[in-house]
């Protein structure tokens, strides 16, 4: 199975240093347990994804754009010339813009199908087809059979990346694409941009409107379903054992007794 | 008369045979040490210097064994008089003249008397740290060639030699001095050809001039290969030092890991070395890692050594603290450690296999300067309401203090606001590098990770260049031993001093007027990369007298002291043990009644403080004298 | 700013009293601002509540706060008498939410993006919801039209789905387009903006009439930008709609026949098959209901069996994982795992500040403990103080006879 990884040119979001996103860095690992892997990056600078050398990927293919250009056509065109079975991407980028678009994009312009969000991979009993677990968040996870080539996006469920190893780092090969990729000109968003500033997270259970004391309440957990704060001293076993079935059915953990037939 | 005459010549010979088969057996061993790579030796040097080195250096170690001491003194140096003195008999005015054979027969006689003692340790039943198999028949073969030299001596001396005993007592001697040298191949007298040479071309010479020789020896990123994988990655004289192993133990009985039933033995580590590039070696007889794992792994001097089946697992690797316990207490100058690093270099550098855990903060620390992915400017968040100067300002302080990772810790913010007040009132001019400040790598070189390491140390020199300071405080040992003894390889040479030391000559200069706390009882635990590393143990103890606390002192301490667990990166790999390192100190110092553990480390701190259901406070040197010159006031 | 804006007209036409002569207009005061605000108070009422009966003089027991006797004011008895729908008969523009519906119903996340589709829509512009299936309660959540996607709800086909829901747009012409940015939402959202070849403003955190806001970068910067046609909202940003229910009416929406791709289907998808999570397996960071032992439990068969009948995800306490009573990948703190669970279940475990650290992230805590003084008892929301190896066995008898089982008491 050949498989390419669309790598793109992170930042760490505290030191702003150039890395691979953590995403792309899983989705490595898990083109690694499948088959031949191959990372591919558009964009001006190759240096930015010489990390993924050191996680993994043994061959980086490198399409020069300039800054501005939209990485879109060049990524579909290196990819209908490697014609992979598997593409994978992260579900966002990092560092960057974050709209988690490209991979859509490249999709709709290969008219692959798109399975986003996977934690696992593996190939299907038939030739040509994928299992692709996805991840529906809290463990549980859809599992889809599907007829390659196909993209699919990761999610931060997915295994753990390889360590970086320096020494792979060093052998590994950054290949230029050769062939002239017209540029195309990205659409700039009309966006005015300031420093991020932290805004406080609603308050779950405080009415809208309400008043200061009220949400205060509601911030400090003295109102709500977890306000009760109850305490029961040296109560009887089985009254105890009542208290916390209700509390957790009260909560939504655990599912209502069955009736008594 | 010929039966004498023979015999004079016979019993001179057996000691040249057995010389003849030492050196055989001795040059069989070389071929396997050839295997290692290359290594500059100062061998003149080191010749000349072999009698202080074993006599001085190697001999500070043993005498820490009193038994032991004694018993080598008394065992090898009766043998190599016995054997010296009988050599020489070949000469015939020697071996002719009877008072001569009196000398030789008491040489023989103390021999007997040292492998009496050697025997004492083995049976009947064996101490547990020393290693069984070959070593246990080690005083059986002394008896025989001390027992029969003597006879053979004596009826040399006194006539006799015509009768049916001397064929006898040779015959004992043979069987026992043959033996001997024949185990310099394989068995404990390896030790002894090994350990000469180990100490003649040993790879830290520096251990022997008085300083502490403990700073890693930096990694060339360009080698084409990184790290030691096989056996043949080592340098020669590495194996050698491999060789000089005489499996008594004394690192596993100080090995911290070991004690806490993590799966390391040091001693085991460097036999399983040994095993890996000696494919005939005899079956290790010593106690096993902890955690009874029972896979052998392939040999030979290109066999993988780290993996889960091979010799050595993975886990045994990441198990080391690196507190140098079992290199300090290692008569035979062994560097654990070195061997450790350079197994961890390849692990991480060329197969990218730490351990789990450890990856998040090696990966933050290449990434962002710190190991817990932490803005750097956050660092002096700790300090806020105190005057914390960034050197920026000014360009110059005479005093930088080097904040380190302790910094971002809660807890530990409390030691070095402590320490901030002191230096405000004992009017020291000093400032701190603040948001420019990178960590120091420690981490990531003790993990094996030189790469980022090595950034870092560059990334730092070239940040502590633009500015102009008379010597680096902190607080933080690591960072201590980082600055001071490792960074010179890449070009920075700085006076470092640690607080504690700092503080001991502000107290002296009467800068600071400290009030005495008699009522606090005290045990200081020492820092290894501190005591051990760089060989500080008094300025802390002069801080605690000087504030007139009641200091007790616990079992191991100073240059001996155990390891709080927080080195070496064995927090972040975090190998399950049967116990905690920490839990194992906090009932060290728990015997001692004292209330106050006091600490002089952020990692010591974090260790010890972790402690469940633990009696004594901990408190860091910085925050009792703060206390004590607060009460003096 | 996510505060939505007080419309006094609405808000008067809501506590009208429906009158018979018609003269005037005459209000209910005594109702409850709609949207909540904080209960008047009625002093005379609670003084009289507080008056104890005695037959000389009058008597107050003023310790008592208890309400009085007559409710303060009768707000839900008069709200469900009269519920006034608000209803916007010809809005100027449509803003479509696009909800997930997980399980046919709206989520907290789809009533946020719906209470953010009525920010936008204003006072001229009316809500239309664009639902797959049937679903109830998109009126109380704020929307005035309801867009019934003629769709399986079950099958997995977020290509076609796209496409269709693109053609409804297409044939809507709304102004703006909402979806929640979860992992079905903002895919679909993707999709959506992939064939319609229209910019979209993920991940919006900050919403008003004028401005959509996003962090980008990191979170090292945020990028604002007047709303376009569509966006997504991150989860807990905008607040939902808390007005006066709206009406909620179906609006057909006729497709053209020839539109692209609205009756396709993604041909390659072989199969999907929804896998749910093991509570016994699932990873411990990832674990909704965690029940952990501690060193109060000494019988581990017994909490294995409880926390298998639970379905709880069993974790444990740094001395039982050293003590090799657990499996270390179980254990719950700062060298453990830190968790994100819904409940944390702590049966005799104290609660040393590392392990608080391992749950601080949980929503709810129930704690047994014989220590009435330990931390965990502290944290938790029902704190039982009682041997957990009590407990445990009376949680297992109970869930036996609940499961009408008696013979699973022993």
């Amino acid at each position: 199975m050949k498989i390419a990884i669309l790598l793109s040119a992170g930042r760490h979001p505290v030191s702003g240093a150039a890395v691979l996103p953590r995403l792309e860095a899983q989705a490595i690992r898990l083109a690694a347990g499948l088959g031949q892997h191959i990372g591919l990056h558009a964009g001006p600078e190759a240096a930015v994804v010489a990390e993924a050398l050191g996680q993994g990927l043994a061959h980086i293919q490198h399409a020069a754009l300039p800054e501005e250009a939209d990485p879109v056509p060049a990524l579909a065109t290196c990819l209908a010339a490697l014609a992979p079975d598997l593409v994978l991407a992260g579900r966002r980028g990092q560092g960057g813009a974050e709209t988690g678009i490209v991979p859509y994009a490249v999709a709709d312009r290969l008219g692959y199908p798109l399975i986003p969000d996977i934690i696992a991979a593996a190939p299907g009993e038939e030739a040509g087809t994928l299992h692709l677990d996805q991840s529906l968040g809290r463990g549980a996870r859809r599992r889809v059979t599907i007829r390659g080539p196909v993209v699919a996006t990761v999610h931060p469920d997915a295994p753990a990346s390889f360590a970086y190893a320096y020494g792979q780092a060093r052998r590994g090969v950054i290949e230029p694409v050769v062939g002239a990729l017209a540029p195309h000109p990205a659409p700039v968003p009309a966006v005015e941009e300031r420093p991020y500033r932290r805004r406080p997270k609603l308050v779950k259970g405080a009415p809208a409107g309400s008043s200061a004391a009220e949400r205060l309440k509601a911030a400090t957990g003295e109102a709500g379903p977890a306000s009760s704060g109850r305490l029961l001293v040296r109560p009887d076993p089985d009254e105890a054992a009542r208290e916390i079935l209700a509390h957790l059915r009260r909560i939504g953990v655990l599912a209502a007794p069955r009736d008594p037939r | 008369m010929t039966g004498l005459a023979s015999l004079t010549t016979v019993f001179p010979g057996l000691v040249w045979a057995m010389a003849a088969l030492a050196l055989v057996q001795a040059s069989r061993r070389a071929a396997l040490w050839r295997l290692g790579t290359a290594a500059s030796v100062a061998w003149l040097d080191g010749l000349a210097k072999l009698p202080r080195r074993y006599l001085v250096d190697v001999h500070h170690v043993v005498a820490r064994d009193a038994y032991a001491s004694r018993m080598h003194a008394v065992v090898a140096g009766g043998l190599l008089a016995a054997s010296v003195l009988t050599a020489l008999a070949i000469l015939p005015p020697l071996g002719g003249f009877r008072p001569y054979w009196v000398l030789v027969a008491a040489a023989f006689g103390v021999t007997a008397a040292g492998s009496l003692l050697v025997g004492a340790r083995r049976y009947p039943e064996k101490q547990k740290r020393l290693s069984a198999g070959r070593f246990q028949i080690l005083p059986v073969l002394l008896v025989a060639y001390a027992v029969g030299g003597t006879v053979t001596a004596l009826l040399l001396a006194f006539g006799g030699a015509d009768g049916l005993l001397a064929p006898l007592a040779l015959a004992l001697a043979a069987a026992g001095g043959l033996g001997l040298a024949f185990e310099v191949r394989h068995g404990p007298m390896r030790h002894a050809a090994a350990g000469a040479l180990h100490l003649v071309a040993h790879p830290r010479p520096g251990r022997f001039e008085g300083r502490p020789d403990t700073a890693l020896q930096a990694l060339d990123l360009d080698a084409p290969r990184l790290g030691s994988e096989v056996p043949a990655d080592f340098a020669w004289n590495r194996l050698l030092s491999y060789d000089a192993c005489v499996s008594c133990g004394r690192c596993e009985v100080a090995c911290p890991a070991f004690a806490a039933g993590q799966p390391l033995n040091p001693k085991r580590l460097i036999q399983d070395l040994v095993a890996g590039f000696s494919p005939s070696e005899p079956a290790y007889a010593g106690a096993p890692y902890p955690g009874g794992r029972a896979a052998e792994g392939a040999r030979g001097p290109l066999a993988r050594l780290i993996g889960p089946d091979a010799r050595i697992h993975p886990d045994t690797l990441w198990s080391c603290t690196t507190c140098r316990a079992c290199v300090e207490e290692c008569p035979m100058m062994i560097e654990h450690v070195d061997a450790v690093v350079a197994l961890r270099r390849h692990q991480t550098l060329e197969r990218g296999s730490l351990p789990e855990k450890a990856v998040g903060p090696v990966t933050d620390l290449r990434q962002t300067g710190d190991p817990g992915g932490r803005p750097l400017a956050a660092r002096t968040d700790f300090a806020a309401g105190l005057d914390l100067p960034p050197i920026s300002v000014r360009g110059e302080a005479a005093v930088l203090l080097w904040l380190g990772e302790g910094a971002y810790d809660l807890r530990y913010g409390r030691t070095l606001r402590a320490l901030v007040r002191l230096l405000r009132e004992a009017g020291v001019d000093f400032a701190v590098l603040g948001p420019e400040e990178r960590d120091t790598g420690d981490l990531a070189r003790r993990l094996g990770d030189e790469a980022t390491f090595q950034a870092l140390a560059r990334a730092n020199v070239a940040t502590l260049a633009r500015y102009r300071f008379e010597r680096i405080v902190t607080a933080d040992p690591h960072a201590l031993h980082t600055l001071r003894n490792e960074y010179p390889a890449f070009g920075g040479c700085y006076t470092v001093v640690h607080h504690t030391a700092l503080l001991l000559d502000l107290i002296r200069a009467g800068r600071l007027k400290p009030g005495r706390l008699p009522d606090l009882s005290v045990t200081y635990h020492d820092p290894c990369y501190l005591a051990r590393y760089n060989g500080e143990t008094e300025a802390p103890r002069a801080v605690l007298d000087a504030i007139g606390v009641n200091r007790a002192e616990m079992t191991r301490s100073g240059r001996r002291a155990m390891c709080c667990g927080g080195g070496g990166g064995a927090p972040v790999s975090d190998v399950p043990g049967e116990r905690r390192i920490p839990d194992l100190r906090m009932a060290q110092a728990a015997e001692t009644d004292a209330g106050i553990v006091a600490v002089a480390c952020p990692s010591c701190t974090a260790m010890l403080e972790g402690v469940p259901d633990r009696k004594a406070e901990i408190r860091d040197i910085a925050e009792l004298l703060l206390q004590a010159v607060e009460a003096g006031r | 700013m996510t505060r939505p804006r007080r419309d006094p007209r609405a808000e008067r036409a809501a506590i009208r009293v429906p009158d018979r002569d018609g003269a005037r207009p005459r209000y209910d005061r005594s109702a409850r601002r709609p949207g909540g605000g904080r209960p008047r108070r009625d002093p005379r009422a609670e003084r009289a509540g507080q008056r104890v009966a005695g037959p000389l003089r009058l008597r107050y027991d003023l310790g008592q706060v208890a309400p009085a006797e007559g409710p303060v004011r009768a707000e839900p008895a008069q709200r469900t008498a009269a519920p006034t729908i608000l209803t916007v008969e010809a809005p100027d523009f449509l803003v479509v939410a696009v909800p997930d519906m997980a399980g046919g119903r709206l989520s907290a996340h789809d009533r946020q993006v719906l209470g953010a589709a009525r920010i936008l829509a204003g006072r001229e512009g009316g809500v239309a919801v664009l639902a797959v299936g049937a679903g109830a309660g998109y009126g109380s959540a704020g929307a005035d039209r309801l867009i019934s996607l003629d769709d399986d709800p079950d099958a997995y086909d977020p290509a076609g789905r796209a496409a269709r829901i693109a053609a409804t747009l297409a044939a809507l012409k709304p102004r703006h387009v909402l979806f929640p940015e979860t992992l079905d939402g903002g895919d679909l959202a993707r999709r959506v903006a992939v064939r319609m070849r229209e910019p979209l403003f993920g991940n919006a955190e900050g919403l008003s009439p004028t401005g959509l806001i996003r962090p980008a970068r990191g979170r090292s910067i945020e990028q604002r930008a007047a709303p376009g046609l569509l966006a997504t909202i991150a989860p807990e940003a905008v607040a939902e709609y808390a007005g006066p229910p709206r009406e909620a009416r179906l609006l057909p929406v006729e497709i053209d026949a020839s539109m692209r791709g609205a009756q396709e289907i993604t041909q390659e998808i072989l199969s999907a098959i929804r896998i749910p999570a093991d509570p016994a397996t699932v990873p411990l960071g990832l674990a909704e209901f965690v029940a952990a032992a501690g060193n109060g439990v000494t019988d581990l068969d017994t909490f294995r069996r409880l926390v298998a009948v639970l379905r709880a995800t069993p974790g444990a306490s740094r001395v039982l994982c050293d003590a090799g009573l657990m499996p270390r990948q179980t254990q719950v703190g700062a060298s453990g795992t830190v968790l994100a669970a819904t409940c944390y279940l702590a049966l005799g475990i104290s609660g040393a500040p590392q392990h608080l650290q391992g749950v601080a992230g949980c929503e709810h805590v129930v704690a047994v403990n014989t220590d009435l003084h330990a931390a965990m008892i502290e944290r938790a929301g029902l704190a039982i103080v009682q041997d957990a190896q009590l407990i445990m066995p009376a949680l297992l008898r109970l869930l036996g006879q609940e499961a009408g089982d008696p013979g699973d008491a022993a």
